[in-house]
C-alpha cells in the first residue's frame, strides 16, 4: 500500500511506502506520474517541486506497472485543495492510462452513509450526479453555481429542505447563517444542529436500523438494508413523498406546464 | 422477548457501506454487531426503539407529522428558489422522492458530494 499525503497521518502505520507531497502539488505529482508511465521526459525542477524524490517516483511507477490489479483511493484532500476537481480528473486520467499496462481503477473515499446512492439516483433521474438546478424546467449541472455551500454563502436560496445531513454542524459559518435566515425543513432521526435553526423538523426512522430500503456500497453496488428494529417514526421516503404530494395539489409554478420526470418504479 | 439474528446486515454509518454484518437484536435494541468496525458497532448499539424526540417541531414547538408536512409543503411551494440538500444518511427510495420533489419545485438539488 502506497500512501500519499501532505503529512504523516495514522494510516502511515498501515502503509508500505509513504510519499509526502508538498501541499497544493497533487496535480503536478499526478501529471509527472502520467508522463513517467509513458516514458515521456520530465525535468528535475518539475520533480523537485512536488517534494517527492525521483527515485521514489520511479519505484512507485514500477510497483504500479507490476501490479495485477491496482486501485487508487482518493479523498477530500485531493478534491478540496488547490485544483479541486482538476486534481480528481487528473487522477482518473492516470487510472485510465494505467490500463494500457495493467488493470487499474480509481475510487473516491466517501464520508457519509449512502452518499454514493445519492450520486447514482441523481445520475439515473437527471443525468447529473449533484449540483443540479431545475429552475428552467429541465436539469442543468454546474458545481460552483448550484452546489450548496456556494448557493448558501451567496444567499441564492430562500427555503431549504435538508434530509440525511447536518449542514448546521459542518458548513462554513456564512452558509449556516443563511440557513438560519431562510425557512429550513429538516428530516432526521435526531434533533440536529440544523433542526435547532430550522422552521420545521420531522423525526424519521433511521435508515438501516429501523427503516428498510436500499443503500449503495462505496463501489456502487446496491445493498438491501436489513433493519433489526421497528420504529414508531415514519421513514424518510414516506414523509418526503407526502410533502411532494401536498405540493402536487397546488397549481404548477410553470405556466406552460412542463414535462416532468416521474419517479420510475 | 424475541431474540433474532440478522445475517448480511448493511451498515450505513460511513460511506463504505459494509454488507457483511451480523446483528443480534431483541425487540428494543441491538446487542451485537459482528463484523462491524468500532464506528459501526457504536452506531448499531446506540439505537433503540425508544422515542427520544417529538414526532415533529414547528418553530421549536411540538406538532404532528401531518401539520409539519403541510407547513413544509407551503414553504417549499412559496419559495422562489428552494434547495433540496443532503440525501446521504437515507435510502435510495427517499432520494428518488427528493429528486422528484426538486423537479416539481423547479428548485436546486445537491448532495454531500459537492462539499
Ligand atoms: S462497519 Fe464501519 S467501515 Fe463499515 S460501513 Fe459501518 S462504519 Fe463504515
Amino acid at each position: 500500500m502506497v500512501l500519499v499525503d501532505i503529512r504523516e497521518t495514522k494510516s502511515v502505520k498501515a502503509a508500505d511506502v509513504f510519499l509526502q507531497v508538498r501541499p497544493g502539488k497533487d496535480f503536478e505529482l499526478i501529471t509527472i506520474l502520467r508522463a513517467m508511465i509513458k516514458d515521456q521526459p520530465i525535468s528535475d525542477a518539475q520533480v523537485a517541486e512536488t517534494g517527492v524524490s525521483i527515485e521514489a517516483l520511479q519505484d512507485l511507477v514500477a510497483r504500479m506497472k507490476a501490479a495485477k490489479f491496482g486501485a487508487m483511493f482518493f479523498g477530500m484532500g485531493l478534491s478540496m485543495t488547490r485544483g479541486k476537481h482538476m486534481n480528481s480528473a487528473a487522477l482518473l486520467t492516470l487510472a485510465a492510462e494505467m490500463n494500457a499496462f495493467t488493470k487499474f481503477v480509481a475510487m473516491p473515499m466517501r464520508g457519509h452513509g449512502n452518499v454514493t446512492g445519492a450520486d447514482v439516483i441523481m445520475r439515473w433521474q437527471t443525468g447529473y450526479p449533484f449540483g443540479i438546478s431545475f429552475n428552467r424546467g429541465y436539469p442543468r449541472y454546474n458545481p460552483g453555481e448550484f452546489s450548496t455551500v456556494d448557493v448558501l454563502v451567496r444567499g441564492d436560496t430562500d427555503c431549504v429542505f435538508v434530509i440525511g445531513a447536518d449542514p448546521g454542524a459542518t458548513m462554513p459559518q456564512p452558509a449556516i447563517d443563511h440557513l438560519a435566515r431562510v425557512p429550513t425543513i429538516v428530516l432526521d432521526p435526531h434533533v440536529t444542529h440544523t433542526s435547532r435553526l430550522a422552521k420545521v423538523h420531522i423525526t424519521t426512522a433511521p435508515a438501516g436500523i429501523s427503516a428498510p430500503g436500499t443503500a449503495y456500497r462505496m463501489d456502487e453496488i446496491p445493498m438491501p438494508l436489513r433493519p433489526a428494529l421497528e420504529s414508531s417514526y415514519p421513514t424518510d421516503e414516506e414523509v418526503t413523498r407526502r410533502i411532494k404530494e401536498a405540493i402536487q395539489t397546488k397549481p404548477d409554478w410553470m405556466v406552460e406546464g412542463p414535462q416532468r420526470l416521474e419517479t420510475q418504479v | 422477548m424475541d431474540l433474532k439474528v440478522i445475517d448480511h446486515a448493511t451498515c450505513t454509518f460511513c460511506g463504505c457501506v459494509c454488507d457483511d454484518i451480523q446483528l443480534h437484536a431483541d425487540d428494543t435494541r441491538i446487542h451485537k454487531a459482528k463484523g462491524a468496525c468500532v464506528l459501526g458497532k457504536a452506531w448499531f448499539l446506540n439505537h433503540t426503539t425508544e422515542r427520544h424526540y417529538p414526532a415533529a417541531l414547528i418553530d421549536g414547538k411540538e406538532a404532528t407529522v401531518e401539520e409539519a408536512i403541510q407547513v413544509a409543503a407551503d414553504l417549499l411551494y412559496e419559495a422562489d428558489m428552494p434547495l433540496v440538500y443532503g440525501m446521504s444518511n437515507t435510502t435510495c427510495e427517499a432520494q428518488r422522492e427528493c429528486v422528484a420533489m426538486a423537479d416539481l419545485l423547479g428548485g436546486l438539488l445537491d448532495s454531500h458530494t459537492s462539499l
